[in-house]
């Protein structure tokens, strides 16, 4: 019996737990087949399941005080750079839970809305998969296998659009799956584009060769561009404008919890790609940029791709604050509403992420990455109660037309006021947890010296104050419609979206803590030699036996000093194969 | 009904079809082939069949089951055992990959074990990446021809 392999820690176990325990409920609730009870409970098992081992990670890995910051797993003890890694480290962990929280309430959510849809179809499998693709996504440290999560998560909500097969529900799930067709080719000509040109797709390996090409004798040049194809990739998933027109269709065709896990979670995969990419991977590379046309001069020059990033993705986000606020207004009905709004607040994570990108200042861009993040968390909830309160106004009524709604604040006073809650964390009312994403990244702009930026944030969040007013004033106030009269709001609806609204308000009150993992993350994010490092640690001091690496305490790098010296130096930029060289990181 | 030609070749070319289609599959862990080109292949080999004798045949003229020709085929219980061979397939897939963490390596760890003085065939290696592939195989039989069965007869 031969097995070369790793025998990984504890804290690496962890890393994958959160995988195996949506992987396990999928097939488990397929195995059970018609049985739609047995098939709840094991849903159920396996999201409570999962946010323990999110929380699990959360404090072991991050937030403890003897925590070591990031966790890796090599899948099948194959070491990186030639394995597929997975990488939990503050910003995964970040977004994890935040998924995490707005999955199980959507998961509940569903029970009491799809009995009956389930029970010919495979609602919760692919529920499942879908939150697999998105942890997946969140976790893995290699490129391509962040492009076959991107497929397995975009496989599940195909399904999920199409789900109730009417004419509408069709023609909305033709373009999404059109778009996201030819999205998923052009991911893979970016993917394959930055193998030919760097040799490796391991997100650490990668960011490692681009910080010294010269070292491993590369030319980086062309992957700016194909690090814009990427963004193009990753602002459809996001819905950034221009690429926002498959939004509202969609979101409105999908079941009401599963547009919740979309806009909480699938969006954020989006932006958590364009982090992660430009700033831990992509940040240290020598690059210049220098972007110009004949007639009109220097548009953008710079010496690092953040530089051209920053200035695309600054566009897409104060076009997308725009397009989603104004759009927001006019709307009919409550999906076509929050769908609007979900753009436009997407543009509102976007910018300080260009703001970020674009500044030089550590601080700043620190202090950038953290607003984002903790806007990215209001969305999640926010934005994913919301859609919930429309799925439970659907169950109640019948119906989410504004027109055919009014006067539900009387008839059913704990689910207006749970969308009350909503709607104000989405304004940023303090001490909602709304107020301190809005603040943040007013901070950020105005550290930024950016009084564009100011204005146009500003008129974005009059547009959010009117819109929400509108669908408020629409549906909740007023006289009782006959939708209305006898509508009966579903207990346990409103128990999740009550729990969901103490969640936003426990977390605008104690903000605390909130912060300190939102730094963590963004500390994390902008690391990229403790990512390398917790990736490969031999790999940053040379002279560490490959063999000898226990992956499990691969983080922080404390191991690392033990080899040095321990064997010849070896020349940098020699091989393809880089275990055989090192030290190119200080 | 198709022609005496397509029949008559249908006869030939599917069992060589599915013959090379195992063997892809058995030796896929250390060749070309694997799970997935072997399950579709396999699912050619159906397709085949489906072609020169009709949807209803696998039931009728094989299993020598009574068709109501009425029925939705996604009721039908070759394509119900469609379904339940791409469930057990996922499952043998997962299943195979959580075993190395029961021994304590890592998630869909492979080894293989080598056995020497076997009857016929002397030296035997059997790779567990084998039960991976067995899964892979089953979830691409699988799924494909559901769909095949259920779009083919609409």
């Amino acid at each position: 019996m031969v097995l070369q392999t790793l025998s990984p820690g504890a804290e690496s176990t962890l890393v994958i737990a959160p995988m195996l325990i949506v992987l396990v409920a999928a097939v488990g609730t397929l195995l059970l087949g018609t049985r739609p009870r047995a098939r709840a409970g094991v849903s159920l098992a396996g999201g409570a399941a999962y946010l323990v081992a999110v929380a699990a990670i959360d404090w072991y890995v991050v937030l403890a005080p003897d925590a070591p910051g990031a966790a890796t797993y090599q899948v099948g003890g194959l070491p990186a750079p030639f394995g597929i890694t997975l990488v939990a480290d503050g910003l995964s962990a970040f977004m994890l839970t935040m998924v995490a929280v707005i999955g199980v309430a959507s998961l509940i959510f569903s029970i009491r809305v799809l009995p009956e849809l389930d029970r010919r179809s495979y609602y919760f499998p692919l529920f499942h998969f879908l939150a697999l693709g998105v942890t997946g996504a969140f976790l893995t440290g290699d490129l391509f296998n962040l492009f076959v999560w991107f497929e397995v998560m975009l496989m599940a909500s195909y399904i999920f659009v199409a789900y109730y097969g009417g004419p509408q529900h069709t023609r909305a799930a033709f373009w999404y799956v059109a778009l996201n067709l030819l999205a998923s080719a052009v991911f893979l000509l970016g993917v394959g584009g930055i193998y030919a040109t760097t040799g490796t797709l391991n997100m650490a390996d990668l960011a490692r060769r681009l910080a010294a090409p010269a070292a491993y004798g590369i030319d980086p040049g062309p992957v700016v561009g194909l690090l814009g194809l990427l963004l193009s990739v990753f602002a459809i998933k996001a819905g950034l404008v221009p690429f926002q027109f498959w939004i509202p269709t969609a979101y409105r065709a999908a079941p009401p919890p599963i547009t919740a896990l979309l806009a909480g979670a699938t969006k954020k995969v989006g932006i958590y790609a364009i982090i992660r990419l430009s700033f831990t991977v992509f940040a240290d590379a020598q690059i210049s940029v220098n972007l110009a046309i004949p007639a009109v001069g220097t548009i953008l020059a710079g010496d690092s791709p953040l530089a051209f990033i920053g200035a695309v993705l600054f566009v897409m986000g104060t076009a997308s604050i725009l397009v989603g606020g104004l759009g927001a207004v006019g709307r009919d009905s409550l999906e076509g509403v929050l769908a609007y709004s979900s753009i436009g607040q997407v543009g509102f994570i976007a910018v300080p992420v260009a703001i970020a990108a674009t500044t030089t200042v550590p601080d700043i861009r620190h202090i950038a990455i953290v607003a984002a993040l903790v806007y990215a968390l209001n969305h999640a909830l926010a934005k994913g109660m919301l859609f919930l309160a429309v799925g439970a106004v659907r169950t109640a009524t019948g119906t989410s037309r504004l027109a055919d709604l009014g006067g539900l604040a009387s008839r059913s006073p704990l689910l207006a006021g749970a969308f009350f809650i909503g709607s104000l964390a989405l304004v940023g009312i303090p001490p909602l947890s709304g107020f301190f994403g809005k603040f943040l990244v007013f901070d950020a702009a105005a550290q930024a010296g950016s009084m564009s930026v100011l204005v146009l944030l500003l008129a974005g969040s009059l547009l959010t104050i009117a819109y929400a007013t509108r669908a408020w004033n629409r549906s909740f106030w007023g006289q009782r419609t006959p939708a209305v009269e006898d509508a009966v709001a579903d207990p346990v609806q409103v128990a999740v979206l009550l729990a969901l609204a103490v969640t936003i308000v426990a977390v605008g009150i104690g903000f605390e803590p909130i912060y300190r993992f939102a730094d963590a993350a963004a500390t994390a994010a902008l690391d990229t030699d403790g990512y390398v490092d917790a990736v490969d640690p031999n790999q940053t001091v040379s002279g560490v036996d490959g063999g000898n690496v226990d992956a499990g305490a691969g983080a922080g790098g404390g191991g690392g000093e033990t080899g040095m010296g321990t064997e010849p130096e070896t020349e940098p930029g020699t091989g393809t194969i880089n275990t055989s060289d090192g030290g190119e990181l200080p | 009904m198709t022609t005496v030609i397509m029949r008559t070749t249908a006869r030939i070319v599917v069992p060589i079809v599915l013959i090379v289609a195992i063997s892809l599959l058995i030796e896929g862990h250390n060749l070309p082939g694997g799970g997935f080109i072997a399950g579709v292949l396999t699912s050619t080999a159906f397709v085949i069949v489906y072609i020169a004798f009709g949807l209803d045949f696998l039931e009728r003229g094989v299993l020598g089951r009574d068709v109501d020709p009425g029925k939705t085929p996604s009721r039908d219980r070759v394509v119900v055992a469609y379904r339940r061979l791409f469930t057990v397939g996922l499952a043998i897939a997962v299943g195979s990959g959580l075993v190395p963490l029961a021994l304590d390596h890592p998630f869909l760890s492979q080894s293989y074990i080598v056995l020497e003085g076997v009857p016929l065939y002397h030296h035997l290696e059997i790779a567990s990446a084998l039960a991976f592939d067995l899964g892979v195989y089953c979830v691409v039989i699988g799924g494909l021809l559901t769909i095949i069965s259920v779009v083919g007869a609409e």
